[in-house]
């Protein structure tokens, strides 16, 4: 089942064409990864994937609703879609619970529920004990996943992650993959962007951008 | 040259018999390296020739025992302690492919992206092969043809940027 499609998608900036006719979907149950030279629109597709920017022509479509006609498009992104950057943007007055927890008090649920869910989801990104820490108090792993615990709290059916290993040593960047891998796995669509190969190699497909083209793309054949 | 090695260092943890070492080997190597039991055979026939390994006992089954001299283990010792040196490679035929594009064919960005496709590919199929293995010794095989997979790439992506400047 499709989550997210972008049907011949084109964003333009003025004369910049950042992106140019891309048709892409993920499944649910799927990793698709992004990968290009800097200024080939990886972040473009992005933030259009996640309803952040609307495209010039061409249709993005939410779980089968189409975001130019949506009219609260903040409430459909923290209802069905969670982000990861390379800024991690934690709050660092903010223990890791409570960093998970605010995206679910933002949609209207009741603090004892959030507190529950950003525990559970905690535990799942292999942070239980460090719950009550603030960031300062963490690695630059355990904050990287404490940032995707919280896209990840509250089942969102699309994960957007944009150079989520970013200057994480490859033994805790393989960590974060194998986490997005097990979202994946678990049933959600997860959009990955990186420069890296060895973390693209994750995804069951990998889109190569040019210039705001898709040149190419490396689909791994299923197991039979 | 690696296997003889590789016997060496699996007997050096205790008498073993042809099938088994060669069950280890392929265990440690992730079976990326798949032996036959002829090679097996060949080589522990060496050496013991060379005096670093002798029969032992035959098994219950009759299977015959080798294990490990004295000079064996000094062996793998001065094995383990010498760095790999990049031997004269073989002429790669992925960089004669490339420098001849680049130098004959117009197309040459496409050849580079089709590599790359195929590289990626080989590169999914590791990560995933990694992901079913729980031995950490399986995974640091897999790792390194993955790092050099990655090297591919990287080089690729360098070799599309010079030919880009070139022709704009």
């Amino acid at each position: 089942m499709t989550v997210v499609r972008l049907a011949n998608v084109s964003r333009s900036y003025g004369e910049v064409h950042a992106l140019r006719n891309v048709d892409l979907e993920v499944a649910a149950g799927r990793l698709v990864a992004v990968m290009g030279p800097s200024g080939s629109g990886k972040s473009t597709l992005l933030n259009l994937a996640g309803g952040l920017d609307l495209p010039t022509s061409g249709t993005v479509t939410l779980e089968g609703v189409d975001l130019a006609a949506v009219k609260d498009l903040a409430a459909l992104r923290r209802r069905s879609v969670g982000y990861v950057f390379q800024d991690l943007n934690l709050i660092p007055s903010l223990t890791a619970v409570e960093n998970v927890m605010l995206p679910r008090e933002l949609d209207g649920v009741r603090a004892r529920q959030a507190r529950a869910e950003a525990l559970a989801v905690l535990e799942e990104v292999g942070l239980a004990e460090a719950a009550g820490r603030f960031p300062d108090e963490l690695s630059g792993g355990q904050r990287q996943r404490v940032a995707i615990a919280r896209a990840l709290v509250g089942e969102r059916r699309l994960v957007l992650a944009d150079e989520p290993t970013g200057a994480l040593d490859t033994r805790t960047g393989d960590e974060i993959l194998q986490l997005l891998r097990g979202r994946a796995d678990a049933g959600a669509a997860v959009l990955l962007v990186t420069h890296e190969s060895r973390y693209a190699a994750w995804a069951d497909r990998v889109v190569f951008l040019r210039d705001g083209e898709i040149a190419d793309s490396a689909l791994l054949e299923e197991v039979r | 040259m690696s296997i003889r090695y590789g016997l060496l260092a699996l007997l050096s943890r205790g008498p073993r018999h042809g099938y088994q070492l060669r069950q280890e080997f392929e265990a440690s190597t992730g079976a990326t390296w798949p032996l036959n039991i002829g090679q097996v055979y060949t080589t522990l026939s060496r050496l013991e020739r060379d005096g670093l390994i002798r029969q032992g006992e035959a098994d219950e089954q009759g299977r015959v025992v080798y294990e490990i001299t004295e000079a064996g283990r000094a062996e793998v010792e001065r094995w383990f302690g010498t760095p790999v040196t990049p031997a004269d490679r073989p002429r790669d035929e992925l960089v004669i492919k490339l420098a001849m594009a680049v130098a004959t064919c117009p197309d040459a960005l496409k050849v580079i992206q089709a590599q790359r496709t195929a590289s990626m590919r080989a590169m999914q199929e590791l990560t995933r092969a990694k992901r079913d293995t729980a031995s950490p010794a399986q995974r640091l095989v897999l790792d390194s043809m993955i790092f050099q997979v990655e090297a591919e790439q990287r080089w690729l992506d360098h070799c599309e940027a010079v030919l880009r400047e070139e022709q704009s």
